[in-house]
């Protein structure tokens, strides 16, 4: 039965706007490479990346905690074969949110930055399906996502939090203004079909 | 066993990649080139960083933030096919106009800078988002034409730093004027 209702489930997903691999690398290294190689995904984790770094220290690590588990939930659905629709946008516009609140650069409640740390994750997961044939390649690219993903962030904001003169700040409100520029002219261009 | 024959049918109802259609090299570089081959985004873009860099702080970093936020929303009216009369007319103005600003060292409250800045924004986004080509990667394009027009900005916020030194001000005020001029002939071109 259960057997039945995942063959179903399988069946009934959306086409997979899956993603090829980085430079053709497939396996855990492509999986790895992904989140730099798919803009819109970069877009966003550089921005909640930045956007954390720089509500640091008032950010704590529940804000890369709660994103790092929910990229893993949404891989983790990947592996049951769905693939929701519209993962891509809702990473675009939740790059729009954290480069908006970048440029903004006011005092931000920890649940928020959970908030969006989270939805961003659970996007970028589910927004993740491989191209490949081969499960145990799938499996191995999906495994890589979530190091890859996770690393990614760790990095940004450690290196955001470390940005702290007049100039490196104002930089970074500049770079959110960039990124929210960039996913709002994408999400129109997906409007606009 | 059951599981993995499940994960097998899964992968396999799934169809081939759709999601990224154009290089993203191609893409990134393609946006990077497009404002820096257009002369009157090029003018108006420094002009931008100069009078930025001509009115101090705050203006030196809220008007590179205005601007590109403001452009994404007029390249969105562009990508959407909303009509905005008289974009290249616009364009042409925003380099006159925002030239004029720095030759005559016209220093209006940030809020008037920002609306100034702001209007002529859409005119760019607009003309940017109307160009978007559908075969490139989307986002890469995008990111690039963002960077690119940042970074005229900080080309002319850069060399507007020199306004510390009398004579370097003498020079900012000058660049502005060539700017002006120029935009003149852009919109004389138009007419």
């Amino acid at each position: 039965m259960r057997l039945l209702i995942a063959l179903a489930l399988a069946l009934i997903a959306e086409p997979a706007l899956a993603h090829p691999p980085p430079l053709g690398i497939p396996g855990f290294f492509g999986g790895f490479l992904h989140p730099l190689f798919v803009p819109a995904h970069l877009l966003a984790v550089l921005g909640l990346g930045l956007l954390a770094g720089q509500q640091a220290p008032h950010w704590g690590r529940a804000v890369p905690g709660a994103y790092i588990i929910a990229l893993l939930v949404g891989l983790g659905v990947l592996t049951l074969g769905v693939v929701p629709r519209g993962a891509d946008l809702a990473v675009l516009a939740l790059a729009v949110m954290s480069g908006g609140l970048l440029a903004l650069a006011r005092p931000l409640p920890e649940g928020a930055g959970g908030a969006l740390a989270a939805t961003t994750g659970l996007a970028i997961g589910l927004g993740s399906p491989p191209e490949v044939i081969s499960l145990r390649a799938a499996n191995l690219m999906l495994i890589g996502t979530g190091f890859g993903g996770t690393i990614l962030l760790v990095v940004v904001v450690e290196a955001a939090s470390r940005l702290t003169r007049t100039w490196q700040r104002v930089g970074g409100r500049i770079l959110g203004s960039w990124i929210a520029a960039s996913a709002i002219l994408v999400l129109a261009l997906r409007a606009a079909g | 066993m059951r599981r993995v024959l499940v994960i097998v049918v899964a992968v396999a109802a799934v169809s081939p990649a759709l999601a990224h259609t154009g290089g993203v090299a191609d893409g990134l570089v393609g946006g990077l080139m497009h404002p820096v081959f257009g002369p009157d985004h090029v003018a108006a873009m420094v002009a931008v960083g100069l009078w930025g860099a001509f009115l101090g702080s705050p203006a030196i970093f809220i008007l590179p933030i205005v601007f590109p936020l403001v452009m994404a929303l007029g390249g969105v009216l562009g990508i959407l096919g909303v009509p905005l009369p008289g974009v290249e007319i616009g364009i042409a103005v925003s380099a006159a106009v925002l030239g004029m600003m720095v030759a005559l060292a016209a220093r209006p409250p940030l809020w008037v800078a920002a609306v100034i800045v702001g209007a002529f924004a859409i005119f760019h986004g607009h003309a940017h988002g109307a160009e978007l080509p559908p075969g490139a990667d989307a986002v890469a394009y995008s990111a690039g034409f963002v960077i690119a027009t940042g970074c005229l900005h900080l080309a002319g916020i850069a060399f507007g730093l020199l306004t510390r030194w009398p004579a370097g001000r003498l020079a900012v005020r000058t660049a502005g004027g060539a700017i002006a001029i120029a935009g003149l002939m852009f919109l004389g071109r138009l007419a």
